[in-house]
């Protein structure tokens, strides 16, 4: 969301838009696309983007992309109704590198539960709620805005936000390739700077709801090509459902998710903040102030 | 002849025009043609907020 809301208020600027938003339908694609040099930077699950870096793929991560944002997903009218219900069940992931599966497998843990309880399977986000609805699967774990569309289509319920269980949770973080950082910092500086002013603009208390109906209303219609009314649903039912503040990559986090990697299995070594992080945009993007624009605006600074 | 020549003129320049403002991304054109450190980063992302 930090993405497009950057991009179409940049584009209201005098700069004009500031990098090239390209909208890909799953985390694998946009893997190979920054591999293949297609992308030079691109937003994608925390774990997938440590796992790249311990495979020895030149990426680094700069910054996040949001905070919370992602529910485990049941049937309204389904059986499941506690956690432990979930036993025996089949639940859709983004990828087997994702923080949703991630808070699966923490939850798992606090209820005595292993991953041998349940059944993962992989799934493209587009895809969870129309296979929610079909009874393909019995629940997903997915970032926003699937969760408000099966609760919002009336055939899904929120079992759990992940915040419930993973305080300061991450999912979205923004990769950059290493060469871009090296030979382009100025130009990475620039995307940095406006995500930092997207998010302190999307999370400014006394007029967030405004602002994110705003969003709302032009992202999804020129950019995510979704109803407006779901990513409304998403932003604001309730308005911390999402947070867009902070956004500077912290050890600690990630040191979270390294562990819970290390013990599912998708990470077979040790790896230091250092060798995955790159946090010198951060850094400075922390002067930053948010984007002078109000709905109805014609020109933002 | 000439009539039915110039028809199909007119047809195919039409297209082409649709073709060119539909389907082409100018910026995109635009931006391969300046040397790699002046352009802008792709940058990929899902819909997800």
């Amino acid at each position: 969301m930090a993405c497009p809301v950057t991009d179409y208020i940049a584009s209201h600027s005098r700069s004009g838009h500031q990098f090239i938003p390209r909208m890909f339908q799953g985390f694998p694609e946009i893997k190979e696309a920054l591999m293949s040099n297609k992308m030079q930077a691109g937003f994608m699950v925390a774990p997938m983007a440590i796992a790249l870096r311990a495979q020895g793929v030149p990426i680094k991560i700069v910054y996040l992309g949001h905070r919370y944002g992602s529910a485990v997903v049941v049937a309204k009218n389904g059986p499941i109704h506690t956690f432990a219900d979930l036993r025996g069940r089949t639940i859709a992931i983004p990828s087997r590198y994702s923080d949703e599966r991630l808070i699966v497998f923490k939850a798992l843990k606090q209820h005595g539960m292993s991953g041998k309880d349940v059944k993962m399977v992989e799934m493209a986000p587009p895809d969870v709620a129309g296979a929610l609805a079909a009874d393909a699967i019995d629940a997903f774990s997915m970032g926003e805005p699937y969760p408000s569309q099966a609760e919002m289509a009336g055939f899904g319920r929120v079992l759990f936000h992940a915040r419930e269980y993973w305080p300061d949770y991450i999912s979205c973080v923004l990769v950059v390739r290493q060469d871009v950082i090296d030979h382009r910092p100025e130009a990475v500086q620039v995307l940095v700077d406006g995500i930092a002013r997207s998010g302190l603009w999307l999370d400014n208390p006394p007029r967030r709801q405004a602002r994110r109906e705003h969003a709302a209303d032009f992202v999804g219609r020129y950019y995510f090509r979704q109803n407006p009314a779901l990513l409304r649903w998403a932003l604001t039912k309730p308005l911390d459902r999402v947070l867009y503040q902070p956004l500077t990559p912290l050890r600690k986090d990630f040191a979270v998710i390294v562990d819970l990697m290390r013990e599912t299995g998708v990470l077979d070594r040790p790896i230091a903040f250092e060798e995955y992080v790159d946090p010198q945009f951060a850094e400075r993007a922390k002067h930053e102030t948010e984007w002078r624009y109000e709905p109805g605006d014609a020109t933002a600074q | 002849m000439k009539r039915i020549a110039s028809i199909a003129f007119g047809w195919l320049v039409a297209i082409t025009a649709a073709h060119l403002s539909l389907n082409v991304d100018w910026n995109v054109v635009r931006e391969r043609r300046l040397p790699i450190a002046k352009r802008k980063l792709n940058v990929a992302y899902i819909p997800v907020t």
